[in-house]
């Protein structure tokens, strides 16, 4: 991967960016940090182009032949399922002139075809076909080169969690996930069949910074304000008699049990407990589930859930089972996808109450995620106003203590720090971490 | 004598008129008790959802309960993404009737230009709507309003105003 093209941003430019200086209660973050082209071209590189980034996820393409497309950064990408079963990632530019090879977004080909020059490619890469090739007087030495699409640098699949990385030198994605695999254990053991894509594609672009949806995910003091009118109409609901059909039926922020916790790589986790837990789509299978998986996880699974893994992935488990994916595509565009997981094989009524739980809450076009991401392109407004510095990571900065509660134990994780109290804590500390590795990842090769 | 489909044309009229002017009230009042109102999601780039038991919609209400939480939402001045409300106007074309004397199966074409106050900018929202209509004395009312919208790569967000 090559830096000649960098913004040539100084080490210490970067260092200003993010005020870190817990011993003295301070943690601040400059706004050229979200507005700066200088700062998202660096971030292309040295973030999205240089550590491991969520691909998709592998029940999107269950059968061989299956592929579907993406980015890694600014990098076209393709993910495959070979004639074996085995995936692939590579990126989805013919090795002759770089037109893309697989043209869908999801689609089905045991063999793809460049459609400029007519190359073609097997779902495992290989090259299977120069056109004219023995009428093409190329020189020797082309025949004995590899034609094959090119491999992404690193590829993985964590239970189905899919994930590669453009630049070679990253950590194993054990390491770079960590403790982060408990979170995704908790997807996957839903069912013993694993988890399934509710079919539906949902994809949208807001007008603001990446950052304000890493942010935003683990954010649990904006809920009351930023979401009264979805309250409302919840408790509206419940006050002519109606369950509410959702999670957070009968919200109040004093009562709910809200913890924070910070991991290596920039990842954090929120949990909690849900309003209204019998709303929850898993809630018919609980006994079932105890029994297979036992209390504490059990336990854990009916906890309201939200975990980022950086940079580009956040799981939310509370009204239903989100997983969204951030794409930054400028400084102030950032391109979302989500899906909606289930457990393989649930049963029908649990699962519309999942569906519409999801579109309610997490659908940009539902009753909360507006409001969410209205604030978010609000916030990129404000960091035209000419202060350097917001006041937004504070709050939990009194409790900084490992967070190591019977929870926690039980999962078998190790937080670096973290926060336990109610919903009104509204920690902001949990997105330190984040901050910490944005700085991290961007020093790398700084001078 | 009226031409039906001249007559279930001037019904999505209305309907549109009171969508633009923000009579949601009254664009309420066209919805059976019981109405259907969906936006399905996509499920590649030419098939679209078509259970919404088991698959996504954009926007499912399943009664006219449900509609209706929209429209409060959108004027309860609690959600910052329905302040300002855009200004909208919908052209409804092509329409075709399959109709008997109780009910009318519709099809129609729309295109919902969206100004955003907030980012002065213009979005466009297009695709087609099959309605179910009811007949009640002299008029129609809505029993399933599904749009299906060719352009889902959603700008920031999508409401009942946009289809
Ligand atoms: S670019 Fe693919 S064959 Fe030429
Ligand atoms: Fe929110």
């Amino acid at each position: 991967m090559s830096d000649r093209f960098a913004a040539g941003m100084l080490r210490a430019e970067i260092e200003r960016l993010v005020d870190d200086r817990p011993e003295a209660g301070v943690f601040q973050v400059h706004r050229d940090a979200f507005i700066s082209e200088a700062v998202f071209a660096l971030e292309m590189q040295r973030i999205f182009e240089g550590t491991w980034i969520f691909l998709g996820l592998a029940p999107q393409i269950p059968e061989t032949h299956d592929y579907f497309t993406t980015t890694v950064g600014r990098q076209p990408v393709v993910v495959m399922r070979d004639a074996e079963g085995t995936l692939g990632a590579f990126y989805n530019a013919c090795r002759h002139r770089r037109a893309a090879v697989c043209p869908l977004e999801r689609g089905n080909a045991r063999v793809h075809v460049c459609k400029y020059h007519g190359w073609s490619y097997d779902s495992a890469g290989r090259n299977v076909g120069i056109k004219g090739v023995q009428h093409g007087a190329y020189a020797e030495g082309f025949v004995r080169e590899d034609h094959g699409l090119m491999p992404l640098a690193r590829f993985a699949n964590y239970r189905g969690f899919l994930f590669g990385s453009a630049n070679p030198d990253v950590p194993s994605i054990e390491e770079h996930l960590g403790d982060m695999r408990a979170f995704l254990d908790l997807v996957a053991e839903q069912s013993p069949n694993g988890f399934v894509c509710v079919p539906g594609n949902v994809g949208y672009e807001y007008r603001g910074n990446w950052k304000l949806q890493i942010e935003n995910g683990v954010d649990a003091y904006h809920f009351s304000s930023t979401h009264p009118s979805y309250i409302g109409i919840l408790n509206k609901r419940r006050a002519q008699g109606e369950s509410g059909g959702s999670v957070y039926a009968g919200f109040s922020d004093a009562e709910l049990f809200r913890a924070t916790m910070t991991f290596p790589h920039g990842h954090n986790a929120l949990y909690g407990s849900n309003p209204a837990s019998e709303a929850r789509a898993l809630n018919a299978a609980m006994p079932a589930l105890r029994q297979r998986l036992g209390e504490a996880r059990a336990q854990w699974l009916m906890y309201t859930r939200n975990v980022t893994i950086y940079p580009n992935l956040q799981i939310a488990e509370n009204a239903s089972l989100q997983v969204r994916m951030l794409q930054p595509l400028a400084p102030d565009r950032t391109a979302m996808k989500t899906w909606c997981l289930a457990p393989h094989g649930e049963a029908p009524e649990a699962l519309q109450l999942r569906i519409r739980q999801y579109e309610e809450f997490f659908n940009p076009s539902g009753l909360a995620t507006p409001d969410d991401t209205v604030n978010y392109e609000d916030c990129q407004t404000g960091y035209r106003a000419g202060f350097d510095f917001q006041q937004g990571y504070l709050r939990g900065m009194g409790v900084r203590n490992p967070q190591r509660s019977a929870a926690v134990q039980a999962l078998g994780i190790h937080p670096i720090a973290g926060t336990e109290g109610t919903f009104d804590l509204g920690d902001e500390t949990v997105m330190h971490s984040p901050w910490r590795e944005w700085k991290r990842l961007l020093l790398v090769g700084a001078k | 004598m009226i031409d039906p489909t001249q007559e279930v044309a001037q019904f999505l009229y209305r309907e549109a008129r009171f969508l633009d002017t923000r009579d949601w009230m009254a664009w309420l009042a066209l919805f059976t008790e019981d109405a259907v109102f969906r936006v399905p999601a996509w499920k590649s780039e030419h098939d679209i959802t078509t259970d919404p038991t088991r698959e996504l919609s954009l926007i499912y209400c399943a009664s006219r309960t449900r509609i209706s939480e929209r429209v409060q939402r959108a004027l309860s001045g609690r959600s910052v993404a329905s302040i300002p409300l855009p200004r909208t106007q919908h052209a409804v074309s092509n329409v075709m009737v399959t109709h008997t004397d109780a009910s009318a199966t519709v099809q129609a074409n729309f295109t919902v230009h969206l100004f955003d106050l907030k980012k002065k900018d213009t979005r466009v929202f297009f695709g087609h709507s099959t309605y179910q209509l009811l007949r009640v004395a002299d008029d129609w009312r809505i029993r399933d309003k599904t749009a299906v919208l060719a352009n889902d790569y959603l700008p920031t967000l999508l409401d009942f105003y946009c289809v």
